[in-house]
Parts: structure tokens; C-alpha cells; sequence
């Protein structure tokens, strides 16, 4: 028996003899790519025994040194090997490729250690290409035992206790995939196709679309052209299990010729170890089904300044007559949600709110302080919500829309309507009776008083008074569309690639942004203005200021599309989720992603940031509403109900109503405050990541209305609380 | 004996029951059924264009056979042309990186809409006109775009700023020549015959009417309307407006 030490180098000398050296030049580089470091295959116990017990680092330098050696030997100077491996001293023997035995434990006890590996790109690795990377899998073991070391592993799996069973088992789908892919990588079709057919059936349920997709992966070349694919191979897939099921899986990995299964686990797992209970099935459950597993620890750690920006002072004109304050103070931070605080005083600076000019904002013109003004005085006649008072709905069906509606955006005083079709256009309406209209021509406009009190209306062409306007430009369907919050412009996203800005007071193109090659599902201006964010098929998320044509971040890591983008009330974080079935928010100052959230089993399609800046709402094609609390990094609730992808969601103004619409032709709406109430995020909760939720989707859901036949695809809560929806009838 | 029919329609063609099956197998259950022909049409599309790709390469190989390698060599090049996949992760990581190194940029305080450098925006002209030395022509709506920078005006009654119409001849004629009867305001424009120059020179020499609109017809708004009429204004021509409250207009 052998000891291992829990970080460091694990030598593993038995199985080598079965393994097959196959051109094993594309599996050295690999291994390079992956961990840098080389079995050391000298069975005796000295070289084992010394590289155990050394600390990491001297294997290490051991280990690179026998890299580059190999390196050489790859190369055929074999004069500088022997030259080298004189001077270094190396064994003789360790020159032999030992196939593609991965030595690197990803095993940590607390993070860190594990986190030092993806940065030791070995010597001789610089450019990893698709060659390379695919090579992971020229990973000998005999394809025949592939399924006797699953079924030998789902065994010993059953037989393990109750309490860790469910812990264990989370290993099962990503290994199969790994070894599937392995498969078929090496050409193994007959084998591939055998092992999938036997196994498939027994991973989750909520995998199945995952497994389609991978039963139509049969050959090698199949998998060069499928990013996703790749990007699943390279990044590590995270469990979290605790220490005690991870002993015994260890021991029984050890014991026998299971090696095989444990080289894989090494490569391609990482395994998040944490201290206490083991879960329970329908925890695992809550917080599984994306497409790298779950969320490291450490990923969601960072501090987020999730408190809102303090509201800037504004004089009100003197012959307003609403009972108002004088001056409107920043907003003190408070557990629950609170409307517009008109009288407090505080000036205290919110602990977890940015600094006001953590990231440049545009400063406000005369204009937005009219908004504001207006706003305030909008938010003094608001309606109060809750699970007594609910909100009136108001539905605005798009009859006749054979252009297929694809996108929908209200202004924030709900004046204006936008929507995008599938035909390539966008058509804006107005809400109000007051008619939308170009401004006029530069001659025309050279002529008139531009001293008079009403310039404003004077700039504008009463001949082209209408009630709606059809906006052309693009070359594809339009998947996204935001009005600037001082309803100057309008962005729109389209398949083709671009996002567009438009002027609403020419009702012309102003600007194409390109960047994004490929469809743009989303995009959304800033609450504050100025900058926008958009997503696409390329799955990046990226950040643009409207007077630079080129993005000024780009936030990179989903593994697959980025199919929704939202914005932070205080403009500093950018919400993306995508179709890895994660949620991650991301830095608008540097770029980092501060947190991922797990547990949707299906691409998500709505996101909603409540009103004080503290949770977010999603919601996806598997009809769960998921509550994260930004700051902790944790779920802290779900909400079951609607049967079909949700598309839209909304928080009422002052936060105490979440409204979800879905496919389902339903909107639901939600009792925020008490879903968030209460929420108990003791040190093991959020050291552990165990989240207890209860199963009260039914107490906090407080209405369900049904339309004829219309999908709900937004809604938007007017600034006195009467919540509008839209979508295109479909009978 | 009966006589030969053609096959029933219920009979579907072998292909279409293929892409029947690959639908199934994907899980698909749901699609309208002009979905098959659209596959059909794709693949038989993709596989000549293929064939015949492999067909030159095999030529040029001087082969008298098509085979599997003149395949492989003609789907690599299509795939690398036409069904290219975004970025790998890697790639987009260092990209990324670099690109949120940059701190982001200050914002000028405000001058105009914030839009990015003219070669960017799609806000200039994209037609020249030519000039005509004969009869105006009468289509309407010779309305050039100016270069025009509009944005929310401050609510002092500052000059918008206006760019400089770099059109070459502008005959505007205002609204069309067609009497909206029915609607609140008339426009009677000159009827076409008229022989007029066009001038080149921007429009500051034109003969310019103004018409100020009977105050009292409108209420409290003045409104200048101006046209650059080159052409000359027989008498008996005005224009009329008549605007009553923004309600009563009808839908155009």
C-alpha cells in the first residue's frame, strides 16, 4: 500500500503495461497542454518513493525537465537528449512514452492547489489547437474494458452507502461522456456506439438533450466543427462531493486496475472537496444540470457591489405643487425593499454600493433631469403591491404578425412600444395617443424661431405624424430590442450579426455595430445610458459605449451560446445566460466573471434584477423561476409552476411582485417579499454552498393568468406599477 | 387488368422518410411539414456541390475516379467556407483578456449625441444626385438627408446643431402632389409644367417662401413653413396648413 499525499504528484506504476503506445507524439503534446507533467514509470520504489515525498515542487521541476526531454526525443535530437539527460541525471528509462497518463491530482482539499494547474502550461505548448486539444483523448486504455471499468464503478456505486450514494453519483454522466468521447476519438465506432447504447440510459434525466446530441457523434471528424464540444473536453467538470464520499470513491478507484477510470477523473474532473454532511439527492439536483457541472467555490467569492448608485440631486422647478422633498437623497440600504426614499436623510455611503464613478457614466443632461422629475412624481402616485393588492394587467396582442415577433421593448414611462420580427424590421409604436414624428429636414429646420419656448415641438415634421414607424436595416431576423432610457435611441440585434442603433427622433439607422459574427440574440442599454451589452452565438457577451464601434469589453466563458443579457441597476454588472444552462455576472470595470450560478437544467432565456440591486430572477426552457442572492453567490429559491420556456420576467417597481411570462400563454406572478424574506445565510451556508429550499412554490405564487393563445414574450411594469405584456397571437 | 396508377400520396419518397427518421432521432417532434423539404432541398443542395467539388479536385488530380479523398478535400473546403464555427475558447480568452486590460474610457461631457466617428455611422448620404440641366422632375420627396446631429436639446432654446446639406440640387417640394382632402391641412403644390432651373449651388440663393400661417387658425403655435421653391411661384399658389389639435389627425 502505497501513500499518497493529498496535493503533489501520484505515482502510479501498475497499469502501464497494458497500455497501448499508439504515434503517441499528439498524446505528449497533450499532456503537455494539460498538466505538464510526465508518469514518472520507474517502478521502483525509490523514484516513487521520492517523488511522493517530495513537496510538489521538486517533482515538478522533475517532471518538466523530463517534458522537455521528451520534447527533444520528439524531435529527433537525439544528441541534445543525451546530452541532457547526462547533465540532468535522469533515470534511463524515463524516456519512454508511457502513452498519455495523466499524473496531476485534481484533487484539493481546500481550492487553491487545484487552481494552479490550468496555469502550468508545460514546455513545448504554446499554441493549443484543435489538434491538441483533441488529443486529450488519444488515451490508451483497451476500448473492450471501457464498459467493464463503468460497470465495475456503477457497482461499487450501488453498493455504497445511502447518504453518499447520491454524492457518488454525480460522477456517472460526466464520465460517460469522457469516455465515450474518448471512444470515438480513437476510432473506436463499434465500441463507442456499444458503450452508449448500454449506458446512456441510466444518466439524469434532465441530460437527455446533452446525450441526443453526443448519440449523433459518431466519428472523429464530427467532433472538430462542435465548439461547445471542445470547450466541454478542455474545461474541467466541477463536482462537489464531500471528503468522506471522496475517500471511499479514491479508495476504490486505487484498489484495483480502475486506474483507467481514475486517470479520467484526474484529467477531466475537478472535484471540489468541502468538509460536512453529504448532500441529498434533490440538493444535488437543485444546483446540477449545466454543462461543466457546477460552480467552484471560489468562483462565486469575489465581493460584488450589488447596492444601488446614489440618486444625484435635483431642484425641483419651484412651481411644482407635489408634496415632495426638497432634495432626493441616496437610498439607505435596507433588508427589505423600500420605495423611493423622498425623506430620509441619510447620507451614509452604502457598504456594498460601487463608488460613483467606479465606472465613467454619463453625466445628466437637462433633459434626463426632466425624466427624473417626472419619474418622481410618477413614483408618488405608485401603486403599492402585494399579495393583496395584486397589479392590473394589461396585454398588448400583436394580431396579425405574420412576420413572426421575435423581440418586444417598452420605454420606461411606457410611451413607446418596439418590436422586433423575423422579416428583418423593426416597427416602433406609440402607447400614447400622441403620434410618433420625424424631426424635420436640415433646410427646414434652418428656418425656424429657435428662440421660442416651444422649439421642441417645432422641430418636429407634423406631416409625418403617425402611429407607428417601420424601422429597415437588417438582413436577418431582429432578436433583440432596447429603448435608451432617454428614449433618444433604440438598439436592435439581429441574426445577421450586427447590433443597430437607431434615432427616434429621424426614425433612421445611425450606427451598425459589428463585432459579433454571428446571431445576436440580446442586447440592452444601460439603465444610466450611454453603454450596452449584447450576446450572441459566438458566446460572448460584449460591452459597447455608443461612440465607439468597437466593444470595450468582452466577457468570455460561457462554453456555449449567450442567449440573454441584463444589466445591473447601478450599471456596474452585466448578467449573461446562457445556453450552458449557467447564469454568470460579470465586472463591467474588468472584465471578470464574479459569479456563476448553476441549477437550470435548460437554456436560459429571462433574466431580472430586482429593484434594489440584491437578487436576481431567471428563467428558462425548463419552467423554473430560480431566486439567486447576488451577494452570497447562493440560490435561495425556486419557483415551479409554468409548464413551458419562460421568456420574460419583471420585478414590480419596488420589488415586492415577480411577473413571469411564458410559452405557456400564462403569466404568473410571484410573491417577491416573501420569497426573499427570511433568508438564513448562516457561515456553513455560504462556506458549503448547501442551499435548503423550500418547496413553497405554491404559497408564493399568487395568480395565474391565462391568455388565448399568446405567448407571453414581455413585460414591464409602468412606473405606477400596472403591469404591461406583450405578445404576437398565435392560434 | 387494372391499370397502372402512380403511387398513392400517402407513399412518402424514401429520402423524405429519412429526414423523417433523423427528425425522430433527434428528438424533434414537433414541425410543420414543409420542414422535410426544406431538409431535402439542403442536402441534395450540399451533396451535389459537394460531389462536384471532389469531381474538379479529382481532375486536377488527373484521376479518372472520384474518390473518398477528393470527398474529404472538398467537405473540408466547403466547411471551412461556408459552416465555419465561432472562435475557440482559448482564443476568445486571450482576445478578452487584453481587451478588458483597457480601462474604460472617460465620457466627454456632452457635445451632440454620442456616436462614434462619421466613417462609422451609417448617417451620411449614400446617393449623389446628378444634375438635370432641363425640367424639374417631378417625383416627389427629392428631400436630401442632411448630415444631421440631433439629440436631446437642452431645455434652453439653444440652436440644434445642424450640418451643412451637402446635396447637390434640392428641390423639395413639400408633401406630395396630392390634395388630402379629408384631412385637416391642404398642400397645393405647382403643377410640374413650370420650366425651372435647378440650381447646383446649395440652396442659398433659391427663392424662398415663407408663409406664416394665420394665427389664428392654429391657436398659440406659430409655424414656419418654408419651401425652396426654385421654382417661381405663379400667384394664385399658397400654401395652406391648417392644424388643429395633434387628436384629430387621421392616420396617414
Amino acid at each position: 500500500f502505497r501513500a499518497v499525499p493529498d496535493d503533489g504528484g501520484l505515482v502510479d506504476a501498475d497499469e502501464d503495461k497494458d497500455i497501448k503506445t499508439e504515434a503517441s507524439n499528439d498524446s505528449w503534446g497533450n499532456n503537455n497542454a494539460n498538466d505538464g507533467r510526465l508518469l514518472s514509470p520507474s517502478p521502483g520504489s525509490s523514484a516513487s518513493a521520492g517523488s511522493n515525498k517530495s513537496a510538489a515542487g521538486a517533482s515538478e521541476e522533475q517532471q518538466t525537465l523530463l517534458a522537455v526531454l521528451q520534447f527533444l526525443r520528439k524531435n529527433k535530437l537525439t544528441e541534445s537528449v543525451e546530452i541532457l539527460r547526462r547533465e540532468a541525471g535522469l533515470p534511463e528509462d524515463s524516456l519512454e512514452p508511457k502513452g498519455a497518463d495523466s499524473l496531476l491530482s485534481r484533487v484539493t482539499a481546500s481550492s487553491t492547489a487545484g487552481a494552479q494547474a490550468p496555469t502550468k502550461v508545460a514546455a513545448g505548448e504554446d499554441q493549443p489547437d484543435v489538434n491538441v486539444v483533441l488529443s486529450a483523448y488519444s488515451q490508451q486504455g483497451d476500448p473492450a474494458l471501457y464498459e467493464v471499468y463503468y460497470s465495475g464503478l456503477k457497482r461499487f456505486i450501488e453498493s455504497v452507502l445511502d447518504c453518499h450514494r447520491a454524492e457518488l453519483s454525480q460522477v456517472f454522466y460526466p464520465l460517460f461522456v469522457h469516455m465515450y468521447l474518448e471512444l470515438v476519438y480513437n476510432n473506436h465506432e463499434s465500441e463507442a456506439k456499444a458503450f452508449f447504447e448500454k449506458f446512456s440510459g441510466d444518466q439524469e434525466c434532465y441530460y437527455e438533450d446533452d446525450l441526443r446530441v453526443l448519440s449523433s457523434l459518431t466519428k472523429k471528424e464530427h467532433m472538430r466543427g462542435n465548439e461547445t464540444l471542445l470547450d466541454f473536453r478542455t474545461s474541467k467538470f466541477v463536482l462537489r462531493i464531500s471528503r468522506d464520499s471522496y475517500q471511499l470513491l479514491k479508495r476504490h478507484l486505487q484498489e484495483r486496475q480502475n486506474n483507467q477510470i481514475w486517470n479520467i477523473i484526474q484529467e477531466h474532473l475537478y472535484i471540489d472537496i468541502f468538509d460536512g454532511m453529504p448532500r441529498s439527492k434533490s440538493q444535488i439536483d437543485a444546483m446540477s444540470g449545466s454543462l461543466a457541472g457546477e460552480a467552484k467555490r471560489e468562483a462565486n467569492k469575489a465581493k460584488v457591489y450589488y447596492g444601488l448608485l446614489k440618486e444625484p440631486e435635483i431642484e425641483l422647478p419651484l412651481d411644482d405643487e407635489d408634496e415632495e422633498a426638497e432634495n432626493e437623497e441616496g437610498k439607505p440600504k435596507k433588508k427589505k425593499p423600500k420605495k423611493d426614499s423622498l425623506g430620509s436623510k441619510s447620507k451614509k455611503q452604502d457598504p456594498n454600493a460601487p463608488s460613483q464613478n467606479r465606472i465613467p457614466l454619463p453625466e445628466l443632461k437637462d433633459s434626463d433631469k426632466l425624466d427624473k422629475i417626472m419619474y418622481m412624481k410618477e413614483a408618488t402616485k405608485r401603486i403599492r403591491l402585494g399579495p393583496d393588492n395584486l397589479p392590473s394587467i394589461c396585454f398588448y396582442s400583436f394580431l396579425n404578425a405574420y412576420q413572426g415577433l421575435t423581440a418586444v421593448d417598452f420605454t420606461d414611462d411606457s410611451s413607446l412600444i418596439a418590436g422586433g420580427f423575423a422579416d428583418s424590421t423593426v416597427r416602433v409604436w406609440s402607447v400614447t395617443p400622441k403620434k410618433l414624428r420625424k424631426v424635420k429636414s436640415a433646410a427646414d429646420l434652418n428656418l425656424i424661431d429657435k428662440e421660442s419656448d416651444d422649439v421642441l415641438e417645432r422641430i418636429m415634421d407634423e406631416k409625418t405624424a403617425s402611429e407607428s414607424k417601420i424601422l429597415c436595416g437588417h438582413s436577418g431576423p431582429v432578436y433583440g430590442i432596447s429603448f435608451s432610457p432617454d428614449r433618444n435611441y433604440l438598439l436592435s440585434s439581429s441574426e445577421d450579426g450586427t447590433v443597430r442603433l437607431w434615432s427616434l427622433q429621424t426614425f433612421t439607422c445611425l450606427v451598425g455595430y459589428k463585432g459579433h459574427n454571428y446571431p445576436v440574440w440580446d442586447t440592452q442599454f444601460s439603465p444610466h445610458g450611454y453603454y450596452f451589452v449584447s450576446g450572441g452565438h459566438d458566446r460572448v457577451a460584449r460591452l459597447w459605449a455608443t461612440d465607439h464601434y468597437q466593444p470595450l469589453r468582452m466577457f468570455s466563458g460561457h462554453l456555449a451560446d449567450v442567449t440573454c443579457t441584463r444589466f445591473h441597476p447601478n450599471s456596474n454588472y452585466v448578467a449573461t445566460g446562457s445556453s450552458d444552462r449557467t447564469i454568470r455576472l460579470w465586472d463591467v470595470l474588468n472584465g471578470n466573471c464574479v459569479r456563476i450560478f448553476t441549477g437550470h437544467k435548460g437554456p436560459i432565456h429571462a433574466l431580472a434584477f430586482s429593484p434594489n440591486g440584491k437578487f436576481l430572477a431567471s428563467g428558462a426552457t425548463d419552467g423554473r423561476v430560480l431566486l439567486w442572492d447576488i451577494g452570497h453567490g447562493l440560490m435561495v429559491g425556486e419557483l415551479k409552476g409554468h409548464t413551458d420556456t419562460i421568456y420574460s420576467l419583471r420585478f414590480s417597481r419596488d420589488g415586492e411582485i415577480l411577473a413571469s411570462g411564458s410559452m405557456d400563454n400564462t403569466v404568473r406572478l410571484w410573491d417577491a417579499t416573501k420569497a426573499f424574506d427570511d433568508l438564513e445565510t448562516d457561515d456553513f451556508t455560504a462556506a458549503t454552498g448547501h442551499i435548503h429550499l423550500q418547496d413553497n412554490s405554491q404559497e408564493l405564487l399568487l395568480g395565474t393568468y391565462m391568455t388565448k393563445s399568446t405567448p407571453v414574450i414581455h413585460l414591464h411594469f409602468t412606473r405606477r406599477n400596472l403591469l404591461l405584456a406583450a405578445g404576437a397571437y398565435n392560434p | 387488368s387494372r391499370n397502372i396508377k402512380m403511387s398513392a400520396p400517402k407513399t412518402i419518397p424514401k429520402d423524405a422518410q429519412v429526414m423523417i427518421q433523423i427528425l425522430k432521432d433527434m428528438g424533434i417532434t414537433e414541425y410543420e411539414p414543409r420542414v422535410i423539404n426544406q431538409m431535402l432541398e439542403f442536402t441534395y443542395r450540399y451533396v451535389t456541390t459537394i460531389i462536384e467539388d471532389a469531381k474538379i479536385y479529382a481532375t486536377h488530380a488527373k484521376k479518372s475516379n472520384v474518390d473518398a479523398d477528393d470527398i474529404k478535400l472538398a467537405i473540408q473546403c466547403r466547411m471551412d467556407q461556408s459552416f465555419t464555427s465561432p472562435p475557440p475558447r482559448d482564443f476568445l480568452l486571450e482576445v478578452a483578456r487584453q481587451k478588458n486590460q483597457t480601462p474604460l474610457p472617460l465620457i466627454k461631457p456632452y457635445t451632440g449625441p454620442r456616436l462614434p466617428p462619421d466613417r462609422y455611422c451609417l448617417t451620411a448620404p449614400n446617393y449623389r444626385l446628378k444634375s438635370i440641366q432641363k425640367k424639374v422632375s417631378s417625383s416627389a420627396g427629392r428631400i436630401s438627408v442632411p448630415r444631421l446631429s440631433v439629440g436631446a436639446v437642452s431645455s434652453r432654446p439653444s440652436t440644434p446643431t445642424l450640418g451643412t446639406p451637402s446635396v447637390q440640387s434640392v428641390t423639395t417640394k413639400v408633401g406630395t402632389p396630392v390634395s388630402l382632402t379629408g384631412q385637416r391641412f391642404t398642400v397645393q403644390i405647382p403643377p410640374p409644367s413650370q420650366t425651372t432651373t435647378t440650381k447646383t449651388t446649395t440652396p442659398s440663393t433659391p427663392a424662398v417662401s415663407n408663409v406664416l400661417i394665420n394665427p389664428s387658425l392654429i391657436g398659440s403655435k406659430n409655424i414656419l413653413i418654408t419651401t425652396n421653391m426654385v421654382s417661381q411661384n405663379t400667384g394664385g399658389e399658397s400654401l395652406k396648413r391648417k392644424h388643429e389639435d395633434d387628436d384629430d389627425y387621421d392616420a396617414l
